[in-house]
């Protein structure tokens, strides 16, 4: 007779409910993350690789440059011109201009700390072949004076930005670390991403697919265009596991646990941290109005998995229309953030000038409301400058946002720069009055909504209105009185 | 049919921004009972038959105001979203008031703690009397009169004879909404620099709330109740609004204010109510009307201005044809002189 031990049974059911428990939790995070992640499962296409190699995923290059964009802006808010042992100018300028082939150029930001420790100390532990000056926009900018090139602005601004305390220009109002910052993410990120990877070399015959990016390259022409555009756009790889709320939290290195994807305990400035312009579409995001950041990211996985499906073939003109389309999702999902963001500051800047006012009239707090109004004015102008780096070319809207905003903020002794002299500095002149310049503010929103069907429509000043008339309830029925 | 297309039903009643919202009706019952009870001197008994006289509320004019109360909602459903909003108005305004360089917003900026008080007043007084202008409109001019008849066209008034509208009524008292309101809105968005709040109880308008929870629905209602003479000059009585309803001829065309009774005072239109009044709802029978009928109710009012206008149309080229033949050129004789009648 066989004899049953119970506590062996226990055990036995123990032991098999904890490993069934085990493999369905293997399984579904498997399943969770598998096509969910940037980069992963994208084997060696190429024709003809001998390297080690297995994974063709690649955009070191445009994380590097989220790098020395972000270090950028740091250093311009720090730069002190009165010590001369500083030497601002060549800081700032070597974050913008050189490639840190020696390791040797310092990530400023993000810094690791306790509570959240990076991976990487060095830009030139991402990439040693990158810049930024090289990708900037190259077209001339109507946004600024004088007829430069976005990479003359960046470098005028650097330069104006190298002589002021702080990167704040208050005779003429200019804030640099915000006009720079918003600029840059637009002449060289947006721009590089729209206009040049996803645009022209999502044609058939520009980088194609049955050819190495280069010579040598484990990854294909279109492969690699692909990835580049999803460097610029600054998402972790991880993006889709996470809600726009973690997404923003990594932005601001506030949720080590939701950027640390692989357990190691430090955070894998490649892969694992959100930038530029992915943070700002978490940051909309997270009113639950938008889907930006998901919208685009997947567009991305999506888009590369037909890519990667390919095998190294040329893409056949079906694959190569899908591409196009999800192109087309990216970048007009990719404007609308920008766009938003613009909304966005043109309703703080109308706030800040109302603050302003008030200094005005009662003789105090004019310091704190201009510096408040300086800040959001450089992101608004920084960010209507990068509207303007994309590949869509609406001239119209584009004048009427540079007329309405002006080359520089409304002053609260109403001068206003109109353009810079042969010398580099600014001329001035008289401009409109402070409502009518507010008044501008709110039309620059309603363009905004206009041309880019914004939804989350942050600081909308005249919502305030729609949300009032809400309140007064329904009107719409008929009865009388 | 979308059932979500019907919520406007219970919506009414649990909403305190609408008229007939629960609370609403039963603190106009409630003040009907004290006034019966306690000023009327009627039995406990008494009162609450006259409150919910069954004759009333299921008489033949009553469902009519149920089966325009439900069409008419339906039918806003489907105009509301073509229709002018206040959110427009307001809009345009606000936008006009910062193309102009007169007004500076901060030159009221130290009234910015009061603005809410002083918005929520304005907007409650301009609205009035933008109800009190449309409503002497729709009786003074022939063509809106053809419309506005109907909601007197009842022979029994309840709370839900405000319903008792012909749609294209509805459609201009909605116009009236968003040019008032939107204009005021407009207004105090600008002096505010865009941070503007009403002062409100349960979401609504305080002084709508006030006004409502003080028994603005006796106004359409059987149960007369008078403010005497003295409020009356100021505010527009339950019975001031029935005399308003009354078929005599010597009511027509008075008390046309809803909450104010100044503007009628102004525009010499105020009668005062009388203690034990009776007055018999209706149309005199000088309008030739059918008053239960649904279908004609919608389609009598729309033949009859546009006859109006046919009629108007044909009397202006009687005129102007009477006018030019009175102009036609005088024969003249060979010394260029007019040649004058034979006759005379």
């Amino acid at each position: 007779m066989l004899k049953i031990n119970k506590y062996s049974l226990i055990k036995n059911a123990a032991v098999l409910g904890v490993a069934s428990l085990s493999l369905s939790l293997i399984a579904t995070s498997s399943s969770f993350s598998d096509g969910h992640i940037y980069g992963e499962n994208n084997p060696v296409t190429v024709k003809g690789y001998k390297g080690s190699k297995t994974n063709s995923t690649a955009y070191t290059g445009q994380m590097a440059r989220q790098l020395q964009h972000n270090s950028l802006k740091k250093i311009v808010s720090k730069g002190n011109p009165s010590d001369p042992t500083s030497n601002t100018l060549n800081k700032m300028l070597n974050y913008f201009e050189n490639k840190d082939k020696t390791k040797s150029m310092a990530i400023l930001d993000p810094k690791s700390s306790s509570k959240f420790p990076v991976k990487q100390k060095m830009v030139g532990e991402i990439s040693t072949g990158s810049n930024l000056a090289g990708k900037a926009d190259g077209r001339v900018q109507l946004s600024w004076p004088n007829n430069m090139t976005g990479a003359d602005v960046i470098r005028f601004m650097i330069k104006k930005a190298s002589k002021i305390s702080g990167g704040v220009d208050m005779r003429n109002g200019m804030n640099y670390p915000q006009l720079i910052s918003k600029y840059t993410m637009g002449a060289v990120l947006y721009h590089q991403a729209c206009d040049n990877y996803l645009d022209e070399k999502m044609t058939a015959s520009n980088k194609p697919n049955d050819k190495p990016y280069k010579k040598g390259a484990y990854y294909t022409g279109k492969e690699h265009s692909w990835d580049e555009a999803f460097g610029y756009w600054g998402a972790a790889a991880h993006t889709m596991t996470l809600s726009a709320q973690q997404s923003y939290d990594v932005a601001k290195k506030k949720d080590l646990k939701a950027a640390d994807f692989n357990k190691d305990g430090v955070v894998d400035l490649y892969k694992e941290m959100t930038y530029g312009h992915a943070y700002y579409a978490s940051a909309f995001d997270r009113g639950g109005k938008t889907d930006y950041l998901k919208t685009v990211t997947k567009a991305f996985i999506d888009g590369r998995k037909i890519i990667t499906n390919a095998d190294g073939e040329k893409l056949s003109s079906s694959d190569l229309t899908k591409i196009q389309d999800l192109a087309q999702v990216i970048c007009s999902n990719w404007a609308q953030v920008i766009a938003e963001a613009v909304h966005k500051y043109a309703g703080s800047v109308y706030k800040d000038l109302g603050a302003v006012e008030k200094a005005i009239s009662s003789g105090s707090g004019m310091d704190k409301a201009m510096s408040k109004y300086l800040k959001h004015w450089g992101e608004l102008k920084g960010f209507a400058m990068a509207l303007q780096s994309g590949v869509e070319n609406k001239s119209d809207t584009f004048n009427r946002l540079n007329r309405m905003m002006g080359f520089g903020p409304l002053m609260p002794n109403l001068s206003q720069v109109v353009g810079i002299d042969s010398s580099g500095n600014y001329l001035k002149d008289q401009g409109s009055s402070i409502g009518y310049y507010k008044l501008h503010m709110i039309k620059i929103q309603k363009l905004m909504v206009k041309e880019y069907a914004l939804k989350a429509k942050s600081n909308d000043v005249t919502g305030g209105m729609a949300s009032l008339i809400e309140k007064l309830g329904p009107k719409k029925s008929a009865e009388n009185d | 049919m979308d059932i979500e297309v019907l919520n406007f039903i219970p919506d009414n009643f649990i909403n305190p921004q609408k008229r007939i919202f629960l609370g609403y009706l039963l603190s106009g019952f409630f003040i009907a009972f004290l006034w019966l009870y306690c000023f009327r001197k009627y039995t406990l008994i008494n009162s609450l038959k006259l409150i919910f006289d069954k004759k009333v509320y299921f008489s033949k004019s009553s469902f009519v105001d149920y089966s325009l109360y439900v069409f008419n909602s339906l039918i806003m459903i489907i105009f509301s979203p073509i229709l002018l909003s206040q959110l427009v108005i307001a809009t345009f305004i606000f936008e006009f008031m910062y193309a102009q360089n007169i007004i500076e917003p901060i030159s009221i900026n130290y009234l910015s703690i009061f603005l809410p008080i002083i918005f929520t007043i304005c907007f409650f007084i301009v609205d009035d009397f933008s109800k009190f202008l449309v409503h002497m409109l729709m009786h003074k001019i022939k063509f809106l009169w053809c419309f506005h008849k109907i909601h007197h066209s009842a022979e029994v008034l309840t709370p839900m004879t405000v319903f008792r509208t012909h749609p294209i009524e509805g459609i201009i008292f909605v116009l009236r909404n968003a040019i008032s309101q939107g204009a005021v809105i407009g207004i105090f968005f600008f002096i505010s620099s865009g941070e503007l709040s009403l002062v409100t109880v349960l979401g609504a308008n305080f002084f709508s709330f006030m006004f409502h929870l003080l028994g603005s629905n006796l106004r359409h209602s059987h149960i007369s109740i008078s403010y005497g003479k003295l409020v009356e000059k100021i505010l527009i009585s339950p019975a001031q609004h029935q005399i308003h309803h009354s078929v005599e001829k010597k009511h027509h065309d008075k008390n046309f204010g809803v909450t104010f009774a100044i503007w009628d005072y102004f525009f010499n239109t105020l009668v005062y109510s009388q203690s034990n009044q009776k007055i018999k709802y209706g149309l005199s029978d000088e309008e030739n009307f059918s008053r239960n009928n649904i279908f004609k109710i919608y389609l009598f009012p729309i033949i009859e201005c546009f006859t109006l206008i046919l009629n108007s149309i044909f009397k202006s080229f009687k005129c102007i044809y009477g006018y030019l033949l009175n102009l036609k050129p005088h024969k003249l004789n060979k010394n260029n002189k007019v040649l004058q009648n034979e006759n005379s």
